[in-house]
């Protein structure tokens, strides 16, 4: 009986993975491929993933878009984990009713459709060119501005929050430590695991950011990777092979900060939240 | 400033201390969220092409009652919503409660597996999917050898099908994401309640429904409210896998925005408008959310 | 003390931010990067086009020959997808800011209309610039408004039906056979190719009607009326015939669907498909399939029959050129006048490294239009090209066309399923009379 249910599990965890695995695996054997095998779905390993890499160096500015991605991704996930836990923290920390209405207030935000801000967003930003060009249309900072913090992340933390220790907070005062040091030094440490899964979702949601940059950013020096691929498919004879590759490259980053991140996820797990 | 009414702190600390901690995160959200949907209001009284905007008063918040386009985008949307939701916040609870188990093996990799397609971009994700689910595509042909079909389902071009691809898609990309906060929200539940509940002789599912899911209560309302936004807001998954098609059958209520906005000749106070009109659902479906689940929290 | 700390981090991070900002521009900024806005004296333009293989390849041919007529404009080449040129153009205009935008953006001809109608001073007029009448005369339409030149055509959409000799052959069809057919005769071609070889005459993509604008511009209709505002569905001949054309190649099993543009690609590359109508522009994906060398050939688009003044030529797709007015304007010009205006080798260029097609009727008689194809069998495509290019009805695309299409795709489902023909186009025309104010 026990083994059966066992023998279920394991059954249904491996259909689950092989489900969410295969499309992965169909995308690195299709950047083997050539395009016309790759419009074919061929599922056999080809030969022309370096013919489909240097065509897609030739063709693309690839290094530009994956810095400009990289120091977007990077810059607005530090700044989005610092502005937001700590203000999930401070509301939940020192509830009041007037706080409460302001935390509800900005949860509606967290409900505008990004279709309803994107031309009002960037008129606002086309006003903002006029004073201070540097963060204006066309410029890194205006796509990292908005998203320097959301309500879904000042959410998540003052979630978070709820479940942490009260008594740490009250030690770290008796041991002297302002609101501020209590915050840095005390919280901040021991919701490892908090800000863990908050880099991952941040940079993931900032690396594969697609419309609104689409929309502020005009130059190619500023192009980023997300508007690359686009472009790629959006000819009258798209060559899916490169497009296939330049894919593969653009997912290793975020790959690969999962599973740095994972790491000190469960780390995190195991370790000090008790 | 003058609260210090309930809180954790017992200490008293001063109402400029508690706004400054949260003082740069709303001076954000307000600049970059509340003014352009200020702006976005104003726009949503007027009406006309490219730059010519003329006042029209409330003209295109009539024209929504009649507007069969937005009528068919409305209804597809909670369409969406009512079977996707539940389907994949039940999945990734009954997911991660499986994972949660010490004795698994392998939970590392399953946990991985599953989390992967959250690291797609959605352009990849959208190409593979209309790949799989062509007509002669991968799934079809693995139905049709299971035996399960005798014709190829229209995946992609039947008006119902469609929704459902797009279904499973969005419940592919995202029944990980979730998931991993269930996960992490199990970690947190203190062994001991499981135990006690086990002497007490609670079989599996009686420890699920009267240990976990109360204690998971707060993620499970918090990731229901965040998929039922994200679904109301859907637009990339529809934009890249149907283009809204066949017809109007998957059309969601971003994408029309959107194609008022760029693909019709431009008529940005109607697509206002439209904006305005999920903005009203989101939060009515908020309020019932809330009312609800109660948020008279831990 | 708190709140000190705090605007020392806020200070902070804003610093971090114009710092990366600028830091990245000026090192990409070298000789001003976004030059089009910067100063009065400008000789530096920009270029927004999307597609690298036909347009981008088009401009770069462009480019070289403007460097030996005036080597001091440096001309920066922006490759976006046409979607997003469109959104960008829109977002840029609403805002009543030329910051960011281009001094010249190629755009299809199916949205000229509605740009030059909504933002009628953004253009800048080319009428002394280009000659018109140099121009394939249905491409003069969509770039013109009010009585104003302000496109330099560029490619053609002239259409063609593309078709695999082989399968034809099996199905006891010669290539004389498909010449100047009716849409009556390719269907009936279509039933004998689909019992004797299996393949599918065509394949379509619900979501796309191009097939339907081909047949209704081969008859000079259109989804609206000369006006270009008025909805033109109830009573429109030829699109009620081009429905039921569609609705009969579904019914006879001869054509297939497909979802995507690649999935339509697969089709004939694979071979699953027997022939195809399309625009000239798909030439190079047709010949992507290299062992299908000499198995090709290309005949007159088919025509209509009940409608009156129907043709064998008609159009699918195809651009223009537009400039913009702000500083740099005039040099724009004068680099489209001096190359896509008036450069017959740039054209000939063009055909032989990019396989395009132009508008510019001079170019014709150049000597790269006088070659056959080995692909096609020897045959001279280009030269039949050209020559069904002078036919071409001309009809006014208006500033609709593809909110129309998007109630029209709505109908045709509703069609397919049974519903009458007539009650189609007369619910049609009431929704889109709702909708188009």
């Amino acid at each position: 009986m026990h083994k059966i249910k066992r023998s279920l599990t394991y059954i249904f965890l491996s259909i689950v993975s092989f489900v969410s695995i295969f499309p992965f695996l169909w995308m690195i054997i299709s950047s083997t491929n050539k395009s016309v095998d790759v419009t074919k779905g061929s599922l056999l390993p080809g030969t022309h993933f370096m013919e489909n890499l240097r065509n897609l160096l030739n063709t693309t500015d690839l290094t530009t878009a994956l810095l400009n991605s990289a120091q977007i991704a990077v810059i607005t996930t530090i700044l989005a984990l610092f502005i937001a836990s700590m203000a999930g923290y401070g509301f939940q920390v020192f509830r009041s009713k007037s706080r409460d209405i302001v935390f509800n207030i900005i949860l509606l935000s967290m409900m505008i459709p990004f279709a309803a801000l994107m031309v009002p967003l960037y008129r606002f930003f086309a006003q903002i060119s006029k004073v201070a060009p540097a963060i204006g249309i066309d410029t890194l900072s205006a796509v990292i501005l908005p998203t320097m913090t959301t309500a879904f992340l000042i959410f998540f933390f003052r979630q978070s929050t709820k479940m942490f220790p009260k008594d740490l907070l009250e030690a770290g005062r008796m041991d002297g430590l302002n609101e501020l040091g209590v915050f840095i030094k005390i919280y901040m440490p021991t919701m490892k695991t908090t800000y863990a899964a908050a880099a991952i979702i941040t940079f993931m949601s900032s690396w594969n950011n697609y419309l609104w940059p689409l929309i502020v950013l005009q130059t190619p020096e500023n192009t980023t990777i997300p508007l690359l691929i686009s472009n790629l498919g959006a000819g009258y004879a798209p060559d899916y092979g490169v497009i296939m590759t330049a894919i593969v490259i653009a997912t290793i980053p975020t790959a690969a900060v999962f599973f740095i991140m994972q790491k000190h996820f469960v780390a995190g797990m195991m370790g000090s939240v008790k | 400033m003058k609260e210090k009414k309930s809180g954790l702190s017992l200490h008293k600390t001063t109402g400029l201390t508690a706004w400054s901690f949260i003082i740069i995160a709303v001076s954000i959200i307000v600049l970059f969220y509340f003014y352009p949907m200020i702006d976005a209001l104003l726009l949503s009284f007027k009406s006309g092409m490219g730059a010519n905007l003329q006042f029209v008063g409330l003209d295109n918040y009539k024209r929504l009652f009649t507007d069969s386009t937005f009528i068919t985008a409305v209804s597809n949307t909670f369409f969406y919503l009512i079977i996707q939701v539940p389907v994949m916040i039940i999945l990734a609870l009954f997911i991660s409660v499986l994972l949660n188990d010490s004795n698994l093996k392998g939970r590392g990799f399953f946990r991985t597996a599953i989390f992967l397609p959250c690291v797609t971009s959605l352009v990849a994700y959208s190409i593979i999917f209309k790949y799989l689910f062509a007509a002669d595509g991968l799934v079809n042909m693995l139905l049709m050898k299971l035996h399960l079909i005798a014709d190829p389902i229209q995946w992609l071009t039947d008006p119902f099908w469609a929704k459902i691809t797009i279904i499973i898609a969005i419940t592919w990309r995202w029944t990980g994401y979730n998931m991993i906060f269930y996960l992490s929200a199990l970690q947190n539940i203190d062994k001991s309640i499981y135990e006690a509940a086990k002497i007490d002789g609670a079989n599996a599912p009686r420890q699920f429904f009267n240990i976990t899911i109360p204690m998971l209560k707060p993620i499970i309302l918090f990731t229901s409210i965040t998929s039922t936004i994200g679904t109301l807001q859907l637009f990339d998954e529809v934009m890249n896998i149907t283009k809204g098609g066949p017809g109007n059958a998957t059309l969601s209520i971003s994408q029309y925005i959107y194609n008022l906005s760029f693909k019709y000749n431009a008529d940005f106070g109607y697509a206002a408008t439209v904006s305005y009109s999920i903005v009203f659902m989101i939060v009515i479906l908020a309020i019932i959310q809330f009312k609800v689940a109660g948020d008279k929290d831990a | 003390m708190i709140l000190k700390k705090l605007m020392a981090i806020i200070m902070a991070s804003v610093l971090l931010l114009a710092g990366c900002s600028s830091g990245s521009k000026d090192a990409a900024n070298k000789p001003g990067a976004n030059g089009a806005n910067s100063g009065k004296e400008t000789k530096e333009i920009t270029i927004w086009a999307w597609d690298p293989k036909f347009n981008i390849a088009a401009l770069n041919i462009a480019k070289e020959a403007y460097a030996k007529i005036n080597p001091d404009v440096k001309i920066n080449i922006v490759e976006y997808a046409q979607p997003d040129t469109i959104q960008k153009l829109n977002t840029g205009l609403n805002s009543g800011t030329t910051k960011g935008l281009p001094n010249i953006i190629l755009m299809e001809d199916y949205r000229a209309q509605g740009f030059l109608q909504s933002y009628p001073d953004a253009f800048y007029d080319l009428s002394d610039v280009i000659k018109a009448s140099d121009f394939a005369d249905y491409k003069i339409g969509p770039t013109s408004y009010d009585g104003k030149q302000y496109g330099v055509p560029f490619d053609s959409g002239v259409t063609g039906l593309y078709y695999r000799t082989d399968y034809l052959e099996q199905a006891g069809y010669t290539a004389k056979d498909m010449e100047n057919i009716t849409w009556d005769k390719y269907i009936e071609i279509g039933k004998k190719v689909k019992e004797k070889t299996g393949k599918f005459m065509m394949s379509t993509d619900p979501n796309d009607l191009g097939i339907l604008r081909v047949m209704m511009q081969s008859a000079g209709s259109w989804y609206l009326k000369e006006d270009g505002k008025t909805p033109n569905l109830a009573g429109n001949e030829a699109l009620k015939e081009s429905l039921e054309i569609y609705k009969q190649m579904l019914d006879e099993g001869i054509m297939t669907i497909h979802s995507d543009w690649s999935q339509m690609l697969a089709g004939f590359n694979s071979g699953n498909v027997a022939s195809l109508v399309q625009g000239n522009w798909i030439t190079p994906s047709v010949k992507a399939e290299a062992s299908q060398s000499g198995k090709w050939a290309v005949a007159a688009t088919p025509r209509l029959t009940k409608t009156p003044n129907a043709t064998n030529s008609s159009n699918l797709g195809g651009s223009s050129w537009y400039v913009l007015n702000m500083d740099g304007a005039d040099v724009a010009a004068d680099f489209l006048a001096k190359t896509f205006g008036a450069d017959v080798d740039f054209y000939q260029k063009l055909l032989t490294d990019v396989g395009a097609i132009g508008t510019y009727t001079p170019a014709t008689s150049g000597p790269a239009y006088k070659s056959g194809d080995e692909f096609f069998g020897g045959q001279n495509i280009t030269a039949d090209f050209a020559e069904w290019t002078k036919t071409i009805p001309k009809v006014n695309y208006g500033i609709h066309t593809y909110a129309i299409e998007d109630i029209m795709k709505v109908e045709l489902q509703n069609y397919l399923k049974g519903k009458d023909i007539d009650q189609v186009l007369n619910d049609a025309q009431k929704q889109a009379e709702a909708q188009l104010k």
